[in-house]
Formats: structure tokens, C-alpha cells, sequence
């Protein structure tokens, strides 16, 4: 299983796309911080209260953290190109050649999509320690881990990025196709998760979906302007998460191992 | 024992039988040629064996076993497919390089087995940038990846030039007989395998047409051969007092059997006899072949 999965990192890391992806991230991150940090306490034209946090607020710092979750649809979109472009070079054929037992290369991208997505979410959660411990510090705030909730922040990020990644496989695997499989996981990601994660009435809903279960795993808790959205406890966002990872495991293996390669 | 055994093998796509009950076997030490017309069912065939696709009925085994349980597979087995193809952002040595970390294979094994095809000096270039021959090639060093002892390669000559096809033809031999593997090789242009293979196999929709030893299948007694003569007249009784059959198909031209074209000029140099024309007329293999897949 190790070669497996060696095999899975070389055909990730000797194509350009991984890198494409970490660096949209970081431009995406870095857009998101700019905005926070910039927009920080400023109140708005109508005298209303501010839309962000101050700088030096323990809120603050847990809002700008969370932005590190950016990574996450673009560990999803590699895993769906870890899936689909075997099948569009046809490199599935020498693949399944080589492993004939087809559970066992789906294990093994399975736990490459999770390295991978571990790593981007360390690589993110580094680019905003840089951006925020300074810019809170600066502006006289105190950074204490347990008010901003930093290590679980952390943590829903590191979890649920990986967990983005077996998303990715599953629904590649799925589809085959990789143009709608990108697509598809993109209109998830930005159209779907964010209205119903968004939009208060549709938490009921939006709180059982990957995005929501990732957000009561970080436990963010500031209200957004549109009322504060009732999350799962963050263990029911762990566990909601991992059942998503299993069934995207299972919808892998299952509409692979059978199939003709033709 | 038996290296690749093929027994009622049976897969249907829809409607569409594409094998209809094959079944044939190849020994090691020697180069079985697989013919058959496009759609014939070849491509299907070698997929069932290398379990690629699941056969509806029958029996398909390398070793006496299935593909699939095969534990170390590129050590026993390598494989060239039709539709295998390439990432062409990824070099030739990176492709090689991830089969090997996959087959539990040391890495050098790539490097090895590009400069087996004479890629050694393309490792590092896209493949995206590889000529149609250049794919074949790479695609063979992978099958040479494992040191494996069966070869099953389905139309490995195409887009080879005729350098390239020289090269395979002495490659698959070297392989046969002198390494004692055990090779498949499909194609659906006889004269690309007739000068390589011992064995041949045919099939046409499916089905089983013929098989044998190439020697089996092309000397057979009556090839004869057509003479056109200045003087057929004279010729036609001469070569029947030496004991040739001769058929007087028009005029001036005949069709002798049981004589070589050798002892045919000979008489014709005795009875001063001018011959313009002397063929060969096409073995049955040719013509068995020619008939099915229609190019006559
Ligand atoms: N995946 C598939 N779905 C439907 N039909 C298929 C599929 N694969 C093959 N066939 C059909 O099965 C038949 C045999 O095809 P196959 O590819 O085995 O032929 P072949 O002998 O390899 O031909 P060629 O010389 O063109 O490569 C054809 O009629 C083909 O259309
Ligand atoms: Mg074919």
C-alpha cells in the first residue's frame, strides 16, 4: 500500500496542476485576509454597528483564521482530477494493469487526496499565522489561543480540507468526466454549500451539508450580520464529516471496481 | 505449462457480441499472431485476459490463473494496449517511474527500460511532444518494466515506420527465442506479424476462424503458381511429362501445381520456351485472411 500511494503522490506532484492550485489558494487567502485586516472595525455609512470585528478583538482573529479554510474546493478539484484523468489519458488501463485489484488503488488515492489536502491546509493555516499574529499584535491587540479558539480553528481546517480531498475522489469517480466533474464540484462549493450555509432559514439544511459540519467543527461563533447560525456541536461536525468521507469512499471503490476499461 | 489459455471466452457489449467463444493457447518460447479485421474482437480478447473488462462466460488465464489474483502481475505479465495512453504534461521517466513505485519495482528498472527501446535519450521530456512511434515504445518499456516472461501487446506496430517494425519484429523474436517468453501479438495487417509469428490465430465478428503453426497454414500442397509463356503450347505438355499439373486458364497462361518455379524455368530453358510472367499464387493464410477482412 505504500508503493500505492507513492505512485498516487508521483502522479500528483509530476504534473503542474498541484501547484496551480496551492497557488490560487494563496492569492484566494490572501485576497480574503486584505479584506478582513482592511475592513476591520470600520463602522458603515448608516451609523450601524461594524461588519467585522476590530483588529485587536479575540473575534477578529478568529474570523481571519477561518479564512484558511480557502483551500478546501481546491484539494476537492484535485481530487477529482486524481480520479478523471486517468480516464481522459487513458492512464487508467496501465494503472489497473499494474494493480488489478481496484479497491486497492482507490485506497491508496483515498489517502493521497487526505495527505494532500493536510498539506494545503498546513501551508494556509501558515500564511495566516504570518498575516494575523502581526496584524493583531500591531493594532494592540493580546492573541490568547483560547479566546480566538485558534487550535480548534486549526483543526476544522486541517480535518475538513483533508476530508475535501476523498470529496473530490469520490465525486470524480462518479462523473469520470473531468470537465463536469470540476464543474460540479465548484457549483457545489460556491453556489450550493454557500446558500445554504448563507442563509439563515436554510440552516436546518445547510448544517447536515460538508460545508456546515466543517464550520461546527471550527466553532465559529460571530455573527455575520444575517443572525447567528445554529451549527452542529463540533463533534456532530466531525462525525457528519467523517460519514461524508466514508460515503464518498464507498461511491469510489463501488462505481470502480467493476467497470470495464475499454 | 500453458502461458496464456483462452477458453470459451464470451463477451457481448449490448447487443454487440464481440467475442463469441475463442478459445486458443500460447506456449512459451514462441510468438502467436492474433489476426482479425477491425472489430474482430482481438482489443476485447486481450483485455478479458488482462482483466481489464469481465468476460461473460469462459476462461481467460495467464500461468493457469486469472490476471486479477495474480499477486506481482508486471513480473509475470507485460502488457501493450491499444487505447494505453499518456499524461503528456509527465515525462517518459516519470511515467515509468510511478508504474515502478506502484509494482513495488526499483526505480532504476525506468531508466533500464527506456534504453531497452532506445528512449533513453527522450526520459526527460514530455510525452505530450512524442511522435506516434515514440508512444509505442514507451508503451512497450513499460511492459519490459517487471523482466516479465508473457507478453501480450495488442497492435504494437502501429505507428511504428518501417524501421520501427523491423526493430519490433527482431525485438519479439529476440524475446521468444532467445529468452524463451511466451508473446500475443494482435494485429490486423498480416505481413506486419508473418515474418515474426510461429503461430497464428484468426477470428473475424468474434468468432474463431482458423489457427495453426505459420508453416501449417502456408505450405500446404496445392499453392501453385501462374506462368504466362511465349509458347504455352509447347510448356503445358512438357511440364506434365515432369509431373506437374497444369490447367490452361487462357491463352498463354497457365497454372501449375505440384512443381517449384525452379524446375518450372528449368523446362522452360530445355524447351526454349520465353516465360514473362511467373507468380506465386497467395498462400491460403493470405487468402483466408484477404477473404475476411475483404481487401482482395
Ligand atoms: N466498450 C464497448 N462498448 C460497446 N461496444 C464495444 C466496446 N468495445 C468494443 N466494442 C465492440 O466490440 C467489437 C470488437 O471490438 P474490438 O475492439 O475487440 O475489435 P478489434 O479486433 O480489437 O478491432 P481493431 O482491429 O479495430 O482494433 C466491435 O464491434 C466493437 O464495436
Ligand atoms: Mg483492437
Amino acid at each position: 500500500m505504500i508503493g500505492l500511494v507513492k505512485a498516487e503522490v508521483r502522479k500528483l506532484f509530476t504534473t503542474r496542476l498541484w501547484w496551480i492550485m496551492l497557488l490560487v489558494m494563496l492569492v484566494l487567502i490572501g485576497v480574503n485576509l486584505t479584506f478582513i485586516t482592511a475592513f476591520a472595525g470600520v463602522t458603515n455609512e448608516a451609523g450601524g454597528g461594524a461588519a467585522l470585528p476590530a483588529r485587536d478583538t479575540a473575534e477578529w482573529v478568529q474570523t481571519a483564521w477561518s479564512s484558511g479554510s480557502g483551500g478546501s474546493i481546491f484539494v476537492m478539484i484535485l481530487g477529482v482530477v486524481m480520479i478523471t484523468s486517468e480516464y481522459r489519458y487513458q492512464t487508467v488501463t496501465g494503472t489497473f494493469l499494474t494493480t488489478p485489484r481496484r479497491r486497492r488503488v482507490i485506497a491508496a488515492k483515498l489517502i493521497t487526496g487526505a495527505l494532500v489536502g493536510l498539506l494545503f491546509a498546513v501551508v494556509a493555516l501558515v500564511v495566516v499565522a504570518a498575516v494575523v499574529i502581526p496584524a493583531t499584535l500591531l493594532s494592540g491587540g493580546e492573541l490568547s489561543l483560547s479566546e480566538s479558539r485558534i487550535p480548534q480553528v486549526s483543526l476544522g481546517i486541517l480535518v475538513s480540507t483533508s476530508l475535501y480531498g476523498l470529496f473530490g475522489i469520490g465525486l470524480g469517480a462518479l462523473v469520470r468526466n473531468q470537465i463536469a466533474g470540476i464543474v460540479g464540484a465548484v457549483v457545489w462549493a460556491y453556489v450550493i454549500e454557500s446558500i445554504f450555509t448563507a442563509i439563515p432559514v436554510l440552516h436546518p439544511v445547510g448544517k447536515w451539508l460538508p460545508g456546515g459540519a466543517a464550520q461546527a467543527l471550527m466553532s465559529i461563533d460571530v455573527d455575520t450580520g444575517l443572525g447567528r447560525p445554529e451549527w452542529l456541536p463540533a463533534w456532530g461536525g466531525a462525525l457528519v464529516l467523517i460519514g461524508y468521507g466514508l460515503l464518498f469512499a464507498v461511491v469510489a471503490s463501488a462505481t470502480t471496481v467493476r467497470r470495464d476499461i475499454t | 505449462m500453458t502461458a496464456i489459455e483462452i477458453r470459451d471466452l464470451a463477451k457481448s457489449f449490448g447487443s454487440v457480441k464481440a467475442v463469441d467463444g475463442v478459445s486458443f493457447t500460447v506456449e512459451a518460447g514462441s510468438v502467436t499472431g492474433y489476426l482479425g479485421p477491425n472489430g474482430a474482437g482481438k482489443t476485447t480478447t486481450l483485455r478479458c485476459l488482462l482483466g481489464l473488462v469481465t468476460p461473460d462466460s469462459g476462461e481467460a488465464l495467464v500461468d493457469g490463473r486469472r490476471y486479477v489474483t495474480l499477486p506481482q502481475p508486471v513480473t509475470e505479465v507485460g502488457a501493450v494496449l491499444e487505447a494505453t495512453s499518456f499524461h503528456p504534461g509527465r515525462t517518459a521517466l516519470d511515467h515509468l517511474r510511478i508504474l515502478c513505485a506502484a509494482a513495488g519495482l526499483p526505480d532504476e528498472r525506468a531508466s533500464e527500460s527506456l534504453a531497452m527501446v532506445g528512449l533513453a535519450d527522450v526520459a526527460d521530456k514530455r510525452v505530450g511532444g512524442f511522435s506516434l512511434g515514440m508512444r509505442q515504445r514507451l508503451a512497450l518499456s513499460s511492459a519490459l518494466l517487471g523482466r516479465p516472461k508473457i507478453f501480450i501487446l495488442d497492435e504494437p506496430a502501429n505507428g511504428l515506420d518501417p524501421a520501427g517494425i523491423e526493430w519490433l519484429r527482431g525485438f519479439l523474436r529476440h524475446l521468444a527465442h532467445d529468452q524463451g517468453a511466451a508473446v500475443l501479438v494482435s494485429s490486423h495487417v498480416l505481413a506486419e506479424v508473418e515474418q515474426t509469428v510461429d503461430n497464428v490465430v484468426i477470428i473475424a465478428k468474434g468468432r474463431l476462424v482458423r489457427q495453426g503453426s505459420l508453416a501449417e497454414l502456408t505450405t500446404n500442397g496445392d499453392s501453385a503458381i501462374r506462368i504466362r509463356a511465349s509458347d504455352a503450347a509447347t510448356l503445358a505438355p512438357a511440364l506434365e511429362a515432369a509431373g506437374a499439373a497444369v490447367e490452361r486458364v487462357e491463352d498463354g497462361l497457365l497454372r501449375v501445381r505440384g512443381m517449384d518455379a525452379t524446375s518450372v524455368g528449368q523446362i522452360a530453358l530445355d524447351q526454349r520456351v520465353v516465360l514473362t510472367e511467373v507468380t506465386q499464387e497467395r498462400s491460403d493464410l493470405q487468402k483466408v485472411f484477404l477473404e475476411l477482412t475483404g481487401e482482395r
